[in-house]
């Protein structure tokens, strides 16, 4: 079965792209509107927005190589690490510090990680695109997924919890995609890529795709609706958030994928 | 006069109500003749009136609710300006005397269907627990003939009525289960108290407030603009007008606006029979097996005491002699200061912290009662009256000061005013334009009032220089809430009415409003006034089912 052999790693490295570029609008869009929001007070609130722009354009691209691509899924790590620590220091600034009020209204303390994430899938895709090596078999992938799946799962829950869960269709990201991550974690942790877990995945990336309709009928629901789009955009739930479930959901796919291969 | 001004044409007719949620809608509503008999008249429809037409008519009772005042639908009356929106405001003459005469409008009386809650600021407070036995457990003015833990459930059915934003955990108190909605990012106003109340080592929390955090139905979320005392535009204000009065339609309870009560009628037998009210320039009479009073502290009284005949020649339900006694206001001063970078403290509704440390704490105090301090965030035209009124500046000196208002930050009281006879509403010579006697109102301060005042100010003032606020000042004279006036006890001779809000002297009279407080305690009334509705309602029903109403 010499062609699956071949074949398998590339469709892998090219979901985990997909993913990573779609993760990677998301952060791009996200970043955009909340700092535009914050008015760029800080300069330093551009840098996520030239970093997700960058990735973008490699992982989309699929092409080249070498040393632009790592550089720029580098800075997308390292920059989302410096967000972590600048958001962390505006919830903490805040009277009384890590209370639930500063983390629903303070810099979100999650966002900058699928920053990071957008980097890390990215330079992982563009390692199975080469020899793969250790990421071969897939399992770190899938547990690096998972992490990232349930890190977007406590950003959601939190926000949603601000918004006091007031619409049922609210509770589907803090249930479908845990269940996916966990369901990828145990995989990870076997080796053993169950049915379900794509399934879970696929549902996961479902979620984040209708998530997005969600929202948009959640900005309409602002004084002003969609007439007031320019204010409503930024008052309501973000739109481009949801998309951040489907690329971590695509890019276990990939993971998924290189596990089954690995298993034969 | 235009056909569709509501100050002008009664809108609530012909089988069909103002939609509150849509410009220009309209909802149905089941309409009553005069000559039935209705089973509930109620006289006024805020926070106590209106809360009990949904819940009587929610319990199958045929329910008819009046107001003097108009039926807004918020969307499209209401304008994000002062001095239009006084529109709100129960402004008609009335007399006010005593060594400190209170300003009556705008902070402290409405007149609209809703009532003042169409123009309040949302703060959503319990009481303090001992405070229902102030005189037993705290020493001072008088016991409610409720107890704690009942009036606890009948908050917690108000908080999710009226969706109330708070805080995840409350810091005091006994526990109360957690608010429906999520609290609201602070403005910078509010933070300032935070970072004060943190510097003098006190708590602090995010105020439970009746404004929507997130969309609920048909109404939208809160948009930060502040304009909440002059009536809120959005519908995020959580007011009696757009959650409990759309419930009590729905229930087949109707509401008559522009339909001012000057009488109640009572038989030979000493029972209520019905109400004169004027409606469209004429008066009418609507029959009925139960009057329900809810027109406020001061317009309650009146309407008692207006409607004295041979067999109640003192007025109804007065054989106390309490109608119209101990009128209570709250303390309502503050401190106010300058901060060097921009506040802007009027974006956003206008208390969104809070310190109730003050309603716990009894040690270190040398008065009697407890008061709570939030963030204040006034409108210009009120911020100008308060600098040349309060501040006494005038001329270039108001123009300058008002060109650095977005500077400006302040603390404000919510203080417990003891009941006092002396404090009273009572009628005087003059007539209105229905040619019903207008109310004479008397408040005076009492040194408990001016200890705790000094006591709060300086407190207040202390946290302002925490925070680096410099020329600062006191605002030592304002009040607000109006409430007392036709206490509840358990005494025929010292109350007017029961724990139920029914009068002692006529069975089928009731009082349900402010006026039953036997104390204010320090913190708003308007959520204790909800909830001695909804168990007024409950208590309707078991009484009714037992033959005994
Ligand atoms: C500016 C302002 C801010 C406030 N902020 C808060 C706050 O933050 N938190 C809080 O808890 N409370 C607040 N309050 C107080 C709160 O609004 C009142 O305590 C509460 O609404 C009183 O309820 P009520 O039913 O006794 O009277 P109201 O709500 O005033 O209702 C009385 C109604 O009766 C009608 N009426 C009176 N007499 C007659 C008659 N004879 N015939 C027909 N109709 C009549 C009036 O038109 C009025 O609509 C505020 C009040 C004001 C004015
Ligand atoms: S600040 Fe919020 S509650 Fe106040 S008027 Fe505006 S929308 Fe209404």
């Amino acid at each position: 079965m010499a062609s699956e052999v071949d074949t398998a790693p590339r469709t892998a490295a090219r979901l985990l792209a997909a993913g990573a570029s779609t993760l990677g609008v998301s952060v791009l869009l996200d970043s955009a509107m909340e700092h535009y929001r914050g008015s760029f007070r800080n300069p330093a609130m551009a840098l996520p927005l030239a970093a997700s722009a960058i990735s973008i354009a490699f992982d989309g691209s699929g092409r080249g190589g070498g040393f632009p691509r790592t550089a720029s899924h580098s800075a997308s790590v390292a920059i989302g690490l410096t967000g972590l620590g600048f958001h962390t220091f505006n919830v903490f600034k805040r009277p009384s510090g890590l209370t639930f009020n500063n983390l629903f209204y303070g810099a979100p303390i999650g966002a900058p990680g699928a920053l990071i994430l957008s980097g890390l899938l990215g330079a992982a895709s563009d390692r199975l695109s080469g020899d793969g090596g250790a990421l071969g078999s897939g399992r770190l992938l899938a547990g690096l997924a998972a992490f990232g799946i349930f890190g977007s799962v406590g950003e959601a829950g939190l926000l949603h919890l601000k918004g006091s869960f007031q619409n049922p269709a609210m509770w589907l990201p803090v249930t479908i995609p845990p269940l996916a991550a966990a369901s990828l974690a145990v995989d990870a942790m076997t080796g053993v890529p169950r049915p379900w877990t794509t399934a879970l995945l696929g549902a996961t990336a479902l979620v984040g795709t209708v998530g997005v309709a969600f929202h948009a009928y959640g900005v309409s629901r602002n004084m002003g609706g969609w007439r007031n789009w320019r204010q409503n955009l930024l008052a309501g739930p973000p739109m481009p958030a949801p998309p951040a479930f489907a690329g971590l959901a695509i890019a276990a796919l990939g993971a998924v994928l290189l596990m089954r291969r690995a298993r034969g | 006069m235009s056909a569709d001004d509501p100050q002008q044409v009664p809108r609530a007719k012909g089988g069909r109500a103002p939609d509150v949620f849509e410009p220009g809608g309209w909802v149905p509503m089941r309409s009553h003749s005069q000559d039935e008999e209705v089973d509930f008249v109620i006289v006024g429809t805020g926070a106590g009136g209106g809360t009990l037409a949904c819940k009587l008519a929610e319990d199958g009772f045929s329910v008819v609710a009046f107001d003097a005042g108009p039926y807004w639908r918020p969307l499209e009356d209401f304008a994000s300006d002062e001095h239009h929106q006084s529109k709100l405001y129960w402004t008609d003459e009335r007399i006010t005397a005593g060594a400190n005469p209170i300003k009556l409008g705008a902070n402290n009386s409405g007149r609209s269907v809703g009532g003042s809650t169409v123009h309040y600021a949302m703060v959503a407070l319990r009481f303090r627990p001992e405070w229902f036995k102030a005189r037993t457990r705290l020493g001072y003015g008088a016991d409610w003939p409720i107890d704690w833990q009942e009036m606890w459930k009948y908050y917690t059915e108000v908080e999710q009525a009226l969706t109330i934003s708070g805080p995840i955990n409350y810091p005091w108190g006994p526990r109360r289960p957690r608010y429906p909605y999520r609290a609201h990012p602070l403005n910078e106003a509010a933070k300032l108290l935070a970072r004060g109340a943190e510097a003098l080592g006190i708590d602090w929390t995010e105020t439970p407030i009746a404004t929507l955090s997130a969309p609920k139905g048909k109404a939208h979320r809160c948009v930060y603009r502040g304009f909440c005392v002059t009536g809120c535009s959005t519908n995020a204000k959580q007011s009696v007008l757009n959650t409990w009065l759309p419930r009590a339609l729905t229930a087949g309870a109707e509401i008559r606006d522009l339909a001012m009560v000057g009488r109640i009628e009572v038989d030979k037998a000493g029972r209520a029979t019905g109400v004169h009210y004027h409606r469209e320039g004429a008066w009418h009479f609507q029959k009925a097996r139960n009057v329900v009073v809810a027109g406020y502290a001061i317009e309650t009284p009146r309407l008692l005491l207006n409607s004295a005949c041979e067999q109640f020649p003192d007025g109804l339900a007065n054989s106390s002699g309490l109608v119209g006694k101990n009128l209570m206001v709250q303390l309502n001063q503050a401190a106010w200061g300058q901060m060097k970078e921009e506040v802007r403290s009027y974006k956003a509704p206008p208390s969104l912290t809070i310190s109730e440390h003050w309603n716990y704490e009894d040690r270190g105090k040398d008065y009697f009662g407890g008061w709570a301090y939030m963030s204040q965030g006034p409108l210009p035209i009120t911020w100008v009256k308060e600098l040349a009124g309060q501040r006494g500046l005038w001329g270039q000196r108001l123009i300058d000061e008002m060109a650095r208002s977005n500077h400006n930050v302040g603390l404000k009281m919510v203080g417990e005013v003891l009941p006092d006879e002396r404090n009273r509403v009572t009628l005087a010579e003059e007539t209105d334009r229905f040619g019903l006697p207008i109310a004479k109102v008397e408040f005076s301060y009492s040194d408990n009032d001016r200890a705790m005042m000094k006591h709060a100010l300086s407190f207040m003032d202390d946290s302002l220089a925490a925070v680096g606020a410099t020329e600062r000042w006191k605002e030592w004279d304002d009040t607000c809430h109006l409430n007392g006036t036709a206490r509840m006890g358990d005494d025929p001779k010292t109350s007017v009415v029961n724990a139920d809000g029914r009068s002692w002297d006529i069975p089928n009279l009731w009082v349900c409003d402010g006026s039953v407080f036997p104390t204010v305690g320090g913190v708003n009334p308007s959520l204790t006034i909800q909830a001695i509705a909804c168990r007024t309602a409950d208590r309707i029903k078991a009484l009714s089912a037992r033959g005994e109403l």
